[in-house]
């Protein structure tokens, strides 16, 4: 069965290194990942189920790692060859569907007693993650020994990584729940008191998932509300959608500073000449989400960010060139924030992320990030999508695995009638936005859609 | 580089001896003698002809007055002018007569133009100058200047001691002009300098020169009377100047008679204070056609 | 050969086609046969020894006041307030007016042996000026007398030391101006009333006023209710200003003042034929604008921005009038309406407008989309006397490119105004009731204001309350070759060409409309019957 493999392979590193210099997601057709037939992956020992994935997204860390962007950091943190894919949506053997916690932590790997942070559910931080009975890996979809969801011939996960997926959630919806997942971690851990200036630079799936999260998880009184949520977004439609999910003021990236120094009455150092570059507000917001990652969004995040302020990194980071000295004179608190795990929350209760993460995903319906879907077979087309996604007014792009597969009927027919209602909806919705390539792929997904419920029809 | 060491490199003071002060070789100790040597004089020479001079007539265009007082005098002589700018003194110098020029060193303030090495050797060359205390008798620069004006130099100084900070001019000082030539009787040359204070102001904001025209008028020599005091000496050196000034305002029939009355306009200025006495300074003279169309 | 007074052409078919400002470009379009095209009347001849003129003036003063060298006597407290750089547009050829004016009047008072004296540049919420313009107004003699020893000061409306507050007025308008000015023996007041609105108590009452002063009579309901604001007995702006004045007159604060009128010689004579009737244009002019044209479609919009804000207009004096503020307010109007006033009959369906590089607040800078606007819909839309030149329900077109452009020194509230109050609402009645007081504290602009060459925060309000009776009396405002987003976003229609303009504006005034286009500048003012 088809699946695309990651393989260990200098020179295709190095041309999709060079590729990728002409845009992210450009190096796919030269770089290290193939598609090959494959067999299934092997059950690794008890506990562990064979998932077959329906929809599988395209992570940012996915495309830098095809980039050959990602950082050296994680080389001892991943096994090759894998099948890269860690935001799934799938079903069991037994039909039931389930989203992926692709974490693969102590409980996975078969270490008992487990390690202190998986001993405090905090899985993010495991500490064994190249230990146990299973090879390196990070997360599913960065092992080789668990599968990834971009394929046919499927996965194999620990139980402790299954998360019934509601009947009432669209595959749409439940393939953005591990990366809101990884936003509510972010958020949970931001400190929200009420009432603070939060902003948000880059507004692309976490970006976005990150402004939900603010407003779903502050108003179920899981975190402080804030006082003004900004977002800088580059691209109308990641503004329009900010709006739509709750933000004060969606604005240009240039846009943000001013904002923010409006609203927190702060002064600025900026260049008053023309053609200058804004400079450091005086005082600023109290939490800044970084969801980019990049030199830049960084330096802009500690020139927004007020004096002993958070700045929460969302967007994975490489090995970049940053000016610290804001962070040191300004006592700045810099925060990482990956993955997810257990959340302390505002009442003093804890709670799986991936938990709220279906909450959250539930209040503000995201499965309408998912902007378009692709075959694996077309993978080239699809990385460079996921790549260009912003200027191509486009968030989330995923792999639909679902046409091919008539394993799971029975799963799908109780979800044909909401299909029905909601894929009219989510179409208007689409179409409303106006954009030719939304429109291509909008077409291609909804095609998808139908066909598996005709064959689902054509069966029962 | 970084990591040449010791005997590439120059050694470093061990931590356990004390390390002695530098020698002052700036400010009034400065060694300018090299400055007088025949190769640096001629190239100075082609410098002060061939660059500053016309450099000077660009931006300040000079009108000269009196050079004819001169022609009959001996030289060494000792210059003494009003003082309002930086510009006065190269102006000054690319206006003397030939005769004079390349043979006349300048007293300059020893805490401005000597406080640097490098800045010391820039005006010993430029032109010619040698440190000199501002405001009271230094024995080793009066020697200095005294011994110059011995051995046939000429000598410009500004009697102020200071280039003037609100335009009008701050009294004449004994302890420069008068007294050297007292010490050593030469003769002293009143020279007026007019208009270098649009050009280059002292103070402000603006580095630049701004193109003005200017006017530069020598006197007929004075020498101190028998017994007349330095101060007295210095106060009709500071009236001939006054006179000057008045013939280039006025004309210069007119500006005989008021000095035979004593009604010559004081280089100080009015004795009110604020606005009107910069209100009674003359006005920037009217600039010429523009050079650029105007669009 | 005598000026000619003001004209209403009527386009028939051998009219050639009419000239268009275009920001810093220039435009030759065809208008529909039957519009109307209102010509200014031609520069008045300028006085011929306009320092004489000058000096009769002072020593020759109107109303209830004595010559100004019996008004001075050492001892006394003396302060000479001007006008700032927003006037004269464009900024006139060396020597500025003040500069003669000033000159006079500092030379009275030296020879009165006044000490006290005290120069006020008449800010209100403009920006400081820096010290070439306050050179080239006053003159390098002015400036190094005054500025070094920081007697040379720009009104400064943030600074609660050195501002006094004389009362209120009995509409309850708080009166509060500089403290040196209201505590001096005398204030010489030297205007450029360069259009009608300029001068009278408005001078002092506005020119010297604070914010907690100027916020009475700069909002949204004066603002409508003035009617023109060009015109001082129809407008609620001057007669708030003149009750100011008049508290001002009261509580014992004793003001000369000079008013002075310019030609309307408004570009040097290489442009000449920006200020000639198209089917006059010499074989010379019309070189001059075709090279010009074709020059300016090649050059980097910034490049034809610096030298469009390097002309200086070659205006002259024609009338200056010197004493009480009444008396000689009354007669620099009419002097104003000599030179500047056009009889038009009727009002028009459709009015259309050129807009050029400059308004009175991008003096050296960059015309942003408020600004626009302002000039627009603020300015010429109110050059009018009686009624306005369009009607009720009326479009306006404007032909500018209105780019989506700030300067971040002198405007920064502006953008801020831009992105976050207009992406708002564009009601100048809701704006001022939700984000003025907002803009009008924030410390920022306030410190930008007071140190740097910033408007005050506040300012961008009132380039809107300008408009506010346009936006009341039109049905809609379209702007030509304006830049789409930056448009849309004060809430008018942007159209590529003229012929689509009017396309769009006859969704609101019909298929036959009536054109009435306002070749200006040069400055004039409609008196519409």
């Amino acid at each position: 069965m088809r699946s695309l493999v990651f393989e260990r392979n200098l020179p295709r590193f190095a041309a999709s290194r060079i590729a990728s210099t002409l845009g992210s997601g450009r190096g796919a057709a030269v770089g290290p990942l193939r598609l090959l037939d494959t067999e299934p992956p092997e059950l690794p020992g008890p506990g562990w189920v064979r998932v077959s994935p329906l929809l599988s997204g395209i992570c940012g860390s996915d495309l830098a790692t095809l980039d050959g962007r990602s950082s050296r950091y994680f080389e001892h943190v991943v096994s090759f060859p894998f099948v890269p894919g860690h935001e799934v949506v799938g079903v069991l053997e037994t039909g039931a569907r389930v989203v992926i916690e692709p974490v693969l932590g102590c409980a996975a790997r078969g270490i008992d007693p487990p390690c202190p942070a998986c001993a405090r559910g905090q899985l993010g931080n495991c500490e064994r993650l190249a230990f146990g009975h299973l090879r390196p890996g990070l997360q599913t979809g960065y092992c080789a020994d668990t599968g990834g969801g971009w394929s046919h011939a499927g996965l194999v996960a620990h139980e402790s990584q299954l998360h019934a997926v509601p009947g009432t959630f669209l595959d749409e919806d439940a393939v953005v729940v591990e990366p809101v997942a990884c936003a509510t971690h972010a958020v949970c851990n931001a400190g929200l008191q009420g009432g603070e200036t939060v902003a948000v630079v880059g507004a692309g799936t976490l970006g976005l998932a990150v402004v939900a999260a603010v407003s779903a998880l502050s108003v179920a009184g899981h975190v402080g509300a804030p006082g003004a949520l900004f977002v800088g977004a580059r691209y109308p439609h990641q503004r329009r959608l900010a709006g739509e999910l709750g933000a004060s003021a969606a604005l240009a990236p240039d846009q943000l500073g001013r904002a923010v120094r409006r609203k927190t009455g702060s002064l600025s150092m900026a260049d008053p000449r023309p053609g200058r570059p804004g400079g450091p507000l005086t005082g600023g917001a109290d939490v800044v989400f970084d969801c980019v990652g990049s030199a830049d969004s960084i330096d802009q995040s500690l020139a927004v960010v007020r004096p002993r302020g958070r700045v929460v990194l969302v967007g994975m980071p490489g090995r970049i060139h940053v000016d610290l000295a804001p962070l040191w004179h300004r006592e700045v608190r810099l925060l990482g924030a990956y993955a997810y795990g257990t959340e302390r929350l505002a009442s003093g209760a804890t709670a799986r992320t991936f938990d709220l993460a279906f909450e959250v995903v539930a209040a503000h319906g995201l499965g309408r990030l998912v902007s378009a879907t692709y075959p694996i077979e077309r993978f080239e087309e699809a990385v460079q999508h996921a790549g260009a996604a912003g200027r191509r007014g486009s968030v989330k792009v995923a792999f639909d695995l679902r046409h091919n597969e008539a394993r799971h009927h029975g799963d799908l027919r109780h979800n044909e009638a909401r299909h029905h209602g909601d894929l009219r909806h989510n179409e208007a919705r689409h179409h409303g936005d106006g954009r030719d390539g939304d429109a291509r792929h909008l077409a291609r997904s909804t095609t998808s859609g139908r066909d598996g419920r005709s064959s689902t029809g054509g069966t029962s | 580089m970084k990591h040449a060491r010791f005997p590439f490199r120059a050694p470093t003071w061990p931590a356990g001896l004390p390390r002695p002060a530098p020698e002052r070789r700036v400010g009034l100790e400065y060694d300018h003698e090299w400055s007088r040597r025949y190769p640096v004089r001629l190239a100075r020479a082609i410098v002060l002809d061939n660059v500053t001079r016309p450099a000077a007539r660009l931006i300040a265009p000079a009108t000269v007055r009196g050079a004819e007082h001169l022609r009959h005098v001996a030289s060494p002589v000792i210059f003494a002018a009003n003082h309002a700018s930086h510009l006065d003194t190269p102006l000054l110098l690319t206006t003397l007569p030939v005769r004079f020029r390349h043979r006349t060193v300048v007293a300059a303030a020893a805490d401005h133009f000597f406080d640097r090495r490098w800045k010391a050797a820039m005006w010993s060359f430029g032109v010619a100058a040698i440190p000199f205390e501002r405001a009271r008798v230094n024995r080793r620069s009066a020697d200095v200047a005294a011994e110059l004006l011995g051995s046939g130099w000429n000598l410009v100084i500004f009697p102020e001691g200071g280039r003037s900070p609100d335009g009008w001019a701050q009294p004449f000082r004994p302890a420069s002009a008068a007294y050297l030539a007292r010490r050593t009787g030469r003769p002293v040359v009143p020279v007026h300098v007019n208009g270098t204070r649009h050009v280059l102001p002292k103070g402000g904001e603006r580095r630049l020169p701004r193109r003005s025209p200017v006017s530069v008028v020598f006197g007929t020599p004075l020498t101190p009377d028998e017994g007349e005091d330095v101060r007295r000496f210095a106060g009709r050196i500071e009236t001939a100047v006054a006179v000057l000034a008045d013939e280039v305002a006025s004309d210069w029939w007119d500006a005989r008679r008021r000095a035979a009355r004593g009604g010559t306009p004081s280089l100080r200025g009015p004795e009110t204070t604020g606005w009107r006495r910069s209100w009674a300074l003359d006005p920037r003279p009217k600039a010429g056609p523009d050079p650029w169309p105007s669009i | 050969m005598t000026p000619r007074p003001g004209l209403v052409l009527e386009v028939d078919g051998s009219t050639p086609p009419t000239l268009f400002w275009h920001g810093e470009r220039f435009v030759l379009e065809k208008l529909p046969e039957g519009s109307r095209v209102v010509y200014a009347p031609e520069p008045l001849v300028p006085l011929e020894d306009p320092v004489g003129a000058i000096r009769h003036a002072l020593l020759h003063p109107l109303g209830d006041r004595d010559p100004l060298p019996a008004m001075l006597r050492p001892g006394m407290r003396l302060t000479v307030c001007f006008d700032d750089v927003s006037l004269p547009l464009p900024p006139m050829q060396a020597p500025d007016v003040r500069q003669l004016v000033m000159e006079q009047v500092l030379d009275m008072a030296a020879e009165a042996g006044v000490d006290d004296v005290v120069l006020v540049a008449a800010l209100a919420l403009h920006r400081r000026m820096t010290e070439a313009e306050l050179r080239h107004a006053l003159g390098d003699r002015i400036y190094e007398a005054f500025a070094p020893n920081g007697l040379l000061t720009q009104h400064d409306a943030e600074d609660p030391d050195n501002l006094v507050h004389l009362g209120t007025t009995d509409k309850g308008e708080d009166v509060e101006i500089n403290k040196r000015a209201a505590t001096s023996d005398l204030i010489v007041y030297v205007n450029i009333n360069l259009v009608a609105m300029d001068g009278g108590h408005k001078s002092v009452a506005t020119g010297l006023a604070s914010y907690r002063s100027l916020r009475h009579h700069h909002n949204p309901k004066t603002m409508v209710h003035s009617r023109s604001f060009m015109d001082a007995p129809s407008s609620e702006l001057h007669s708030s200003n003149w009750r100011m004045g008049r508290l001002i007159a009261d509580s014992g604060v004793k003001v000369f003042q000079i008013e002075t009128t310019l030609n309307t010689d408004t570009f040097p004579r290489q442009f000449g034929f920006l200020q000639r009737r198209e089917w006059e244009w010499s074989v010379r002019d019309r070189a001059m604008y075709a090279a010009a044209a074709a020059a300016l479609d090649r050059t980097p919009p910034r490049v034809a921005r610096q030298v469009f804000h390097s002309i200086r207009a070659p205006h002259a004096l024609v009338s200056v009038q010197a004493g009480e503020v009444e008396a000689v307010h009354a007669v620099t109007t009419a002097n104003i309406w000599k030179q500047q006033g056009v009889e038009v009959d009727g009002q028009t369906d459709i009015l259309t407008m050129g807009l050029p590089y400059i308004s009175p607040y991008n003096v050296n800078s960059i015309m942003n989309p408020i600004l626009v606007a302002c000039l627009g819909l603020g300015y010429f839309f109110n050059l009018y006397r009686g009624q306005p030149l369009v009607r009720r329900g009326g479009v306006v077109i404007l032909h500018h490119p209105t780019s989506w452009e700030f300067h971040p020194g002198h405007h920064p509230s502006y953008i801020d105004f831009f992105e976050e109050v207009l992406s708002d609402t564009t009601d100048p009645v809701e704006i001022s009731k939700t984000y003025e007081e907002s803009f009008a504290t924030d410390p920022w602009y306030v410190h930008l204001y007071r140190t740097g060459h910033a408007y005050h925060g506040v300012h961008p309000f009132y380039m809107w309350y300008w408009c506010a009776h346009a936006l009341d009396h039109l049905g809609r405002v379209i702007v030509v070759g304006g830049d789409p987003a930056a448009v849309r976003r004060m809430g008018f229609s942007p159209a590529t060409r003229l012929a689509d303009a009017l396309e769009m504006a006859s969704d609101v005034v019909g298929r036959s409309p009536s054109l009435t286009h306002l070749h200006t500048p040069p400055l004039l003012m409609a008196d519409v019957r």
